[in-house]
């Protein structure tokens, strides 16, 4: 099992937006995370890449508070995450755009943008909301259609925008680019590389390694519910064993395998 | 295939693992002990105790007969009290003597007029066209989603009520029928309630039955694996209505008076609160259920009674009894909705099996 | 001829109108709990029981009290029988509510007897108008506007509030409205305060027409009511309000169209039909969006 790399950057030096330690998380009889630490710092981009089933959706869920953890420590901005209900987890900052979408197809594209912002009382939401349909000409065009007629690439800007709405410390998007084609894959990946400019930290989980290479600060390769690897995209692209910790081939502790 | 495989070997986990015939037929033989033993104990206690055992007996033959469905299927059904009912009336119009017909129903088609049936040809008369009402009715009932199926067979309840109750040639309407020939006794019930458990037993450990569990976990993955749902859920109503006439024939031949305001919403509350208290989902909750509840009626109507102290008389106020029921069933729902039983079955030694039937965990 | 139309018409709407507000009513909390409030009934009950209480001090009042009772009990029942099960399946959770009805109805009779009361509510309702120069009951015009109110009212309320956002939403994925903050608690106690109101609207209209205050007296209504939820699409709002008005509507066809003696038999049919439209379309009239019992 690897323990974290943590960044040497001395700016990233402070209490990270996202500490994780020991988090195991099971389903039922199944353990889906066997006992991970990370952590995100503010501004930063983190990539967690792996196979299907390895355990990321998993990870991602706890931190959302969406599962609770069997074991381990999840501290958002020093504060633990347990105890925390649910919907109380944007409003510490969080905001995640999970796996599939999960657009309200009932409900119209303005509708899915104002309930992002649900959690503020601040009066900047419909200028927020303006900003979004000039980035999005597409979305203010069908604002008051059903956010289900949209196609996928258009529900996935929908889906990102509207977690965005709650204009959280981080983000975090459970494979973004999935079932996309690959023209509207750029597109999202231009919306996150803004995002990124504005100061937000990602976290990104991926089975697109290219993708979130290009994008990431840091990656953590995740495979059968541990982490295998982690570093910068350019040591991890280079290490030999890339794919062993891709696909969950035992390594030795020099990074070698047998 | 993830779904298919899982869902097989949910199959084959849900067929007993035991080996052994014993192993495998242990709990029905206990329930049947169980009910010999309350029957055999009802036997020297005075004559008011031992009706208020048979009504129990009889309950437990509706209630086997409700989780014949609902146990197997996952589907709470409202309704199997209007095959009580129809189970009742057939039975009653054709066994009673003709000369009382002739003063309660003057307007009685030919047939049932003349009809002077033997009791067992009522009987399974009653349970023959319950059945047969359940087999038309869960046609199109049966394609419906769960919450759907459920409130549609709530309808079942109230079309029978009002469709029984305003047939006034046929069953009297309103009226009492009376003079329906009184035979069951504390041993007919108890017979009766024997051949119940028998069948419920024998369709949960049929194939039909175990496919039907299967779907009642998942129903895609059932389906993926060649599960006629539909089909499935329609033999299992269709057994339900048989035993649920049948209980309604007992009752009828029971009181010797057949209301169709019996058949209505506090049997159907009684019935239902029975299986939860006992056990939704093994037949060994079933008969529990219906045994407790016989119990506690019974402690609850001597609240009511009272006990006299010399010439004061304390008791319950009327209708606490009820309250108090209800209130029971409420808080079991609440904190432990699996019933008395569980989700298992009762097995040798006298100790609940895990999974022996019924869900794996 | 034209008297018969218009008493008709008046008739279906009316008639329609108050089993619109009360499906409308079952259906709110099952779209944001997946659950079937058999207790819908003895809300109605418990404002009837509040109408006979303050009749005679002031029509006002009584409505007013009406409206606070049914409220009031909504609330309770959610938070003592409903919050508890949060996140059960739904078949425990029909369970739960047929036995906090049955509960409630039990306490009632317990408390104040099973026998019917008659009061006289609102008499000068009972008088006739002239509308299109056919004399129509002013109760039953009064009925039609008070569900018409109502039902615009619960619709602005769904479509331009935030709280009204919140609630469809997570009647459509709550899962995913509680990640974006919504506060589970908060939409589905407004859920079931919205049923009060419009449980104490429509007992306050069917005192007044029955002039019987009784402990199963909502119990006719919500049955059907139940029927009318099916119909229309469980899960979905429109068609709630839309499976209401239909069901009621059709006692009315029924009761005109039938032969005097198969007039008893009104239900019968009524559900005979319904059970037709459930077979060609078991997902009811107007399907909800996003509303799957499984997967």
């Amino acid at each position: 099992m690897l323990r974290t790399v943590e960044p040497s950057d001395p700016a990233r030096v402070g209490e990270p937006i996202v500490a994780v330690d020991g988090l195991v998380v099971n389903y039922g009889s199944i353990t889906a995370v066997h006992g991970v630490d990370i952590r995100v710092f503010a501004g930063e981009t983190v990539a967690i890449v792996g196979p299907n089933g390895a355990g990321k959706t998993s990870l991602l869920s706890a931190i959302a508070g969406i599962v609770r953890p069997a074991a381990g420590a999840i501290r958002i901005g020093g504060e633990p995450l347990a105890g925390v209900a649910l919907p109380d987890v944007v409003r510490r900052g969080i905001a995640i755009a999970p796996e599939g979408r999960n657009i309200f197809a009932g409900l119209t594209v303005i509708e899915n943008l104002r309930l992002g912002a649900t959690t503020r009382r601040d009066r900047a939401i419909a200028a927020d909301i303006e900003k979004v349909f000039a980035d999005f000409p597409i979305l203010g065009e069908r604002k008051n259609q059903p956010a289900g007629l949209l196609s996928g690439g258009e529900q996935q800007m929908l889906a990102i925008s509207r977690a965005m709405l709650s204009r959280p410390r981080l983000l975090m998007l459970d494979e973004p680019s999935l079932g996309l084609a690959p023209a509207i894959v750029e597109r999202v990946y231009q919306l996150l590389k803004s995002i990124r400019s504005e100061g937000v930290a990602l976290l990104v989980v991926e089975q697109n390694a290219a993708r979130a290479f290009g994008l990431a600060d840091r990656v953590y390769v995740m495979s059968r519910g541990l982490f295998t690897l982690a570093g910068a995209p350019a040591e991890i692209e280079r290490h030999r064993d890339f794919d062993a910790a891709y696909f969950g081939v035992a390594m030795s502790a020099t990074g070698g395998s047998p | 295939m993830a779904a298919t495989s899982s869902a097989a070997a949910r199959i084959e986990a849900v067929a007993p693992t035991v080996p052994g015939a014993w192993s495998r037929l242990a709990p029905l033989v206990i329930l049947i002990a169980a009910v010999l033993i309350v029957v055999g104990a009802a036997e020297r206690a005075p004559m008011i105790v031992q009706r208020r055992i048979t009504e129990g007996l009889i309950d437990l033959i509706a209630v086997v007969g409700l989780y014949v469905f609902v146990g197997n299927s996952g589907v709470l059904s409202f309704g199997n009290v209007a095959f009580m009912a129809i189970g009742a009336y057939v039975s009653a119009l054709l066994t009673m003597p003709a000369a009382a017909k002739s003063v309660f129903l003057p307007d009685l088609p030919l047939f049932l007029a003349q009809a002077q049936w033997p009791e067992m040809g009522g009987a399974l008369a009653g349970g023959a066209m319950a059945a047969l009402t359940a087999a038309i009715v869960g046609f199109p009932l049966m394609r419906l989603s769960g919450i759907s199926a459920s409130i549609a067979t709530f309808a079942v309840l109230v079309v029978s009520y009002v469709a029984l109750g305003n047939w006034t040639a046929v069953t009297g309407g309103q009226n009492s029928l009376m003079g329906v020939p009184i035979y069951v006794g504390l041993w007919t019930a108890a017979a009766w309630a024997i051949v119940a458990v028998i069948i419920a037993f024998a369709f949960q450990e049929s194939r039909s039955g175990l496919l039907l569990r299967a779907s009642r976990e998942d129903e895609v993955a059932a389906a993926a694996c060649g599960v006629h749902i539909v089909r499935r859920r329609l033999s299992a109503f269709v057994i339900s209505g048989f035993l649920s006439g049948v209980a309604g024939v007992l009752l009828a031949h029971f009181l010797g008076t057949v209301r169709v305001e019996t058949f209505y919403l506090d049997l159907t509350f009684l019935i239902i609160a029975m299986l939860v208290i006992g056990g939704m989902r093994s037949l060994t909750g079933a008969v529990t259920g219906a045994i407790v509840v016989t119990l506690l009626a019974e402690l609850l109507r001597q609240a009511e009674v009272g006990v006299t102290i010399g010439a004061t008389r304390i008791a319950a106020p009327a209708g606490l009894g009820d309250a108090v029921f209800a209130l029971l069933m409420l808080l079991i729902v609440l904190f432990r909705p699996r019933g008395i039983a569980g989700d298992r079955e009762i097995g040798w030694p006298p100790r609940l099996r895990r999974g022996q039937i019924g869900n794996p965990r | 001829m034209i008297e018969q139309l218009v008493q008709t018409l008046v008739d279906i709407f009316s008639v329609g109108g108050l089993y619109a507000l009360t499906t409308l009513g079952i259906g709110l909390i099952f779209g944001v709990m997946r659950l079937i409030n058999f207790a819908h009934s003895q809300l109605i009950m418990a404002a009837g029981y509040a109408v006979l209480l303050l009749f005679a001090q002031s029509a006002a009042l009584a409505v007013a009290s009406a409206l606070i009772a049914a409220v009031l009990l909504a609330l309770i029942i959610e938070r003592a029988a409903f919050r508890p099960l949060r996140g059960a399946d739904p078949a425990t959770l029909l369970i739960a509510s047929f036995a906090a009805s049955f509960f409630i109805e039990k306490l009632m009779i317990l408390l104040v007897g099973s026998r019917p009361k008659g009061l006289d509510f609102l008499p000068f309702l009972s008088r006739q108008a002239e509308v299109a120069g056919v004399r129509v009951q002013l109760l039953q015009m009064v009925t039609i506007a008070v569900s018409a109110v109502l039902l615009v009212a619960t619709t602005w309320f769904l479509k331009a509030t935030r709280l009204g956002l919140e609630m469809r939403a997570a009647a459509e994925n709550f899962r995913m409205a509680e990640v974006l903050g919504v506060r589970a608690n908060r939409v589905i106690a407004t859920a079931f305060a919205i049923s009060g109101v419009l449980a104490a609207a429509v007992a306050c209209l069917f005192v007044a027409q029955t002039g019987l205050v009784q402990p199963r007296m909502g119990l006719q209504l919500v049955i059907i009511a139940f029927v009318g939820t099916v119909i229309g699409g469980l899960g979905s709002l429109p068609g709630s309000a839309l499976g209401g008005f239909l069901v009621g509507a059709m006692t009315i066809v029924l009761q005109a169209l039938l032969p005097p003696d198969l007039r008893p038999f009104r239900e019968a049919f009524l559900f005979v039909a319904v059970a037709a439209v459930l077979l060609f379309r078991p997902q009811g009239l107007v399907p909800a969006r996003g509303f799957r019992e499984r997967i």
